[in-house]
């Protein structure tokens, strides 16, 4: 059976983007490819929990981060995944200037919007994961 | 002598997002920061003790913690204590959630009405551990709203970068502290690196046998800050 992509988001605690980013992670797992993928909690990782560490090792693995710190990113390569995709939502952002992303417990419409837009992107690099068969 | 926060409590939530615990320790913790206590405690974002610089790993050796956990594998107890320093107080929601009353509290990504009480509970458990660790009396009544509460990624103590010894050191608190002297008048003398020092040292960890380096960086540092800003 083949294991569902691990997806890391951000846990930011003061930034919409960081709101935005653990919301994009919800979408895509929850509505977009739930077959396909599972949110690892970036915690467990830094901690280096053997449980998560297995989810993560050897595969490939999609971070979520908010800011240009990319802690997700990071925290999945020090976790031994054998690619990182990145989707920054930072990136993702600046390719919608028309939102205006508000709110970190709640986000407002354009928040949400941009989650949904950064969940497309991270749809996409699974499936070309999983045409590539990349993901074992 | 700038007029920076001298005593407040660290809040670090594990934020874990595959758990609904995990979201009513992030919205509980923002609680705390934006309504509850926001005058007195900061926050930083769990990962950035691995992310980050020393200036992250330092949080715990200047602000007294509380780590707020969504389940007994107690990430952000764990990971404070490992990467900063032992946490003063630790709070795990699945302690408070197994009382008596708890249910289903709704998902990660939604919580219930039953989560969202869940949450005001932890808030104000936070609340009355941020008192005690302030050593000030209970309070009910929630302070006033303030942007006060923000984490590393937009932090409640700003850090900057300076080089020292040829390695880019993160020092905690810098920009608060070059802004407030530069309002204060604090020009370039011989003096000025020991006071900047002294007041830099609060917040960071300063080996003895670096003082004069980090006091010449600092001018340095303040120079160019000084320059850009007239």
């Amino acid at each position: 059976m083949t294991r569902k992509i691990p997806i890391v988001p951000c846990s930011g605690i003061g930034k919409s983007l960081g709101a935005a980013a653990r919301e994009a992670a919800y979408v895509l797992t929850e509505d977009l490819r739930p077959d396909r993928t599972k949110v690892v909690a970036l915690a467990l990782l830094v901690l280096g929990d053997e449980e998560a560490k297995r989810e993560v090792a050897g595969g490939e693995a999609i971070a979520i981060d908010g800011c240009k710190l990319e802690c997700a990113a990071k925290s999945l390569a020090s976790c031994g995944a054998s690619k990182v995709h990145k989707t920054a939502i930072f990136d993702v952002v600046r390719r919608h200037r028309g939102l205006k992303p508000e709110g970190v417990c709640d986000l407002n419409e354009d928040g949400l919007r941009l989650a949904r837009a950064t969940a497309d992107e991270a749809a996409k690099i699974v499936d070309d994961i999983d045409a590539e068969g990349g993901h074992a | 002598m700038p007029d920076l926060p001298k005593k407040k409590v660290g809040l670090i939530s594990c934020s874990g997002e595959e758990l609904p615990e995990g979201t009513v320790t992030r919205r509980a913790v923002r609680k705390v920061l934006e309504t509850l206590r926001p005058d007195d405690t900061v926050t930083l974002c769990l990962p950035l003790f691995l992310a980050g610089g020393e200036g992250e790993r330092s949080f715990a050796r200047y602000y007294p913690t509380i780590a707020v956990d969504g389940c007994d594998k107690r990430c952000a107890a764990r990971a404070t204590e490992r990467y900063s320093a032992v946490p003063a107080a630790s709070i795990v929601v699945t302690d408070i959630g197994r009382e008596p009353g708890s249910a289903d509290i709704g998902t990660a990504r939604r919580l219930n009405k039953t989560g969202l009480r869940l949450t005001d509970t932890v808030a104000e458990r936070i609340a009355e551990e941020t008192d005690r660790l302030l050593k000030r009396p209970r309070r009910r009544t929630p302070g006033p709203i303030s942007d006060a509460g923000s984490c590393s990624c937009g932090s409640g103590l700003p850090s900057g970068t300076v080089r020292i010894l040829g390695r880019a050191m993160r020092v905690a608190g810098l920009p608060l502290i070059f802004t407030q002297f530069r309002d204060q008048g604090l020009g370039l003398d011989e003096k000025t690196g020991t006071v900047l020092l002294e007041t830099v040292k609060i917040y960071n960890e300063v080996p003895d046998s670096q003082k004069q380096d980090w006091a010449e960086a600092l001018v340095r540092e303040y120079a160019q800050f000084l320059k850009e800003k007239d």
